[in-house]
């Protein structure tokens, strides 16, 4: 039976930055749908400059961004989950997660945000997360990561 | 078609916005980062907040795959700089040039800028053509700005009535083609002659211009 307390959801979006929240978002958001057998759209964006035409065949090419997605994959069947991955090219991360999220009648976007600082001093929220925050149609999951210890 | 705008003042604002709603790939570039991020919210992630004229920055910007380069910044120089290293250092087809003091069209065609928009001479020839003041007015620049075409409305004590057209010493580099009366154009023959309320229109370089005040509208009376 399912936690009437968790918050859930039909369909979720999760952000992949390719970084070390990948893999804690995607076993929450696993964890988390298997609750109410939600679908979840592991959304992995490739960033292209202006220096390069939007339909330039960069995101197809890159093992590092296949990387991505099978990591996602992998930590998804770990939860006995499954996670459909999507792998764009966008001028704007943050606008390519909404758009995705919006296209797909999501009614989650969940997000990983490492804990950064920066040149050492205030934290480092960046850009990607504030516009995702700011402009998602639907609700938004942000899981910061732990400050390291030597810094809390 | 990829065109890059460079200064995020309201022409800039509403370039960019027309383009991508009728569109076309755009990118704009708006040096203060408040109002960068204004136009942001407005238009979406097509906003750079760096300085167009600094060649690292328009190359960020895909400078070097622009059909277009448009500078519409508020600054003449800033405007010229963005057009000539957008033409000789990423080889764009295309760079138009907003120029807000006249004085600096000649400039920026002799330094190679393909297109340049003056708003200030677009207002100025509007209020000639309503004004009925004894001057000659500029109704268009022809080709890179060496020609134009005047029109000269005669007035009474003008020393051009009542002579025919072909004796008058108009300056070489000059000529006169037609003239409008009472509202109807026509060519101008070997016989005609001038009449107070002709409209002569002229085609000539504008350092023709003094001497052709003086045949058709004679000396400057409002000074």
């Amino acid at each position: 039976m399912a936690d009437s307390s968790a918050p859930q959801f039909r369909r979720a979006v999760v952000a992949l930055s390719g970084g070390r929240t990948d893999r804690p978002i995607v076993a929450l958001a696993a964890e988390v749908a298997k609750l109410s057998h939600a679908e979840l759209v592991g959304v992995h964006v490739v960033e292209i400059d202006w220096t390069l035409p939007l339909d330039a065949d960069v995101a197809g090419r890159s093992e590092d961004a296949q990387r991505v997605l099978d990591i996602a994959e992998a930590t998804a069947e770990a939860s006995r989950y499954r996670l459909e991955t999507v792998l764009l090219q966008a001028r704007d991360v943050g606008a390519a997660i909404v758009d995705e999220a919006s296209e797909r009648s999501a009614d989650m976007i969940i997000c990983g945000l490492p804990f950064r600082r920066r040149f050492g001093g205030d934290f480092a929220i960046g850009g990607t997360v504030p516009y995702i925050l700011k402009n998602a149609p639907c609700a938004v999951w942000v899981v910061r990561e732990a400050m390291p210890k030597e810094q809390a | 078609m990829f065109v890059l705008v460079v200064g995020g003042g309201k022409v800039g604002y509403y370039l960019a916005k027309e383009l991508i709603d009728s569109g076309h790939e755009c990118v704009l570039m708006e040096k203060d980062r408040a109002r960068a991020d204004t136009i942001r919210d407005e238009i979406g992630s097509v906003v750079i907040a760096q300085d167009g004229c600094e060649g690292k920055y328009l190359r960020e910007a895909g400078a070097n795959r622009a059909d277009i380069v448009a500078a519409v910044t508020g600054d003449d120089e800033d405007n010229l700089v963005i057009c000539q290293m957008s033409k000789h250092h990423f080889d764009v087809p295309r760079t138009i040039a907003r120029v807000n003091n006249p004085k600096n069209e000649r400039l920026f065609r002799h330094l190679g800028v393909d297109e340049i928009i003056s708003p200030t001479r677009m207002i100025l020839g509007s209020i000639e053509q309503d004004i009925p003041v004894h001057e000659l007015l500029h109704l268009a620049a022809l080709g890179e700005g060496e020609l134009e075409i005047i029109e000269a409305h005669l007035q009474p004590g003008s020393p051009a009535i009542g002579r025919v057209a072909t004796d008058l010493r108009v300056p070489s580099g000059c000529s006169l083609f037609g003239v409008i009366r009472n509202g109807a154009p026509t060519p101008l023959r070997s016989d005609t002659i001038l009449a107070e309320g002709d409209k002569v229109i002229a085609i000539g370089r504008p350092d023709c211009e003094v001497e052709l005040r003086q045949q058709l509208i004679g000396e400057q009376q409002d000074q």
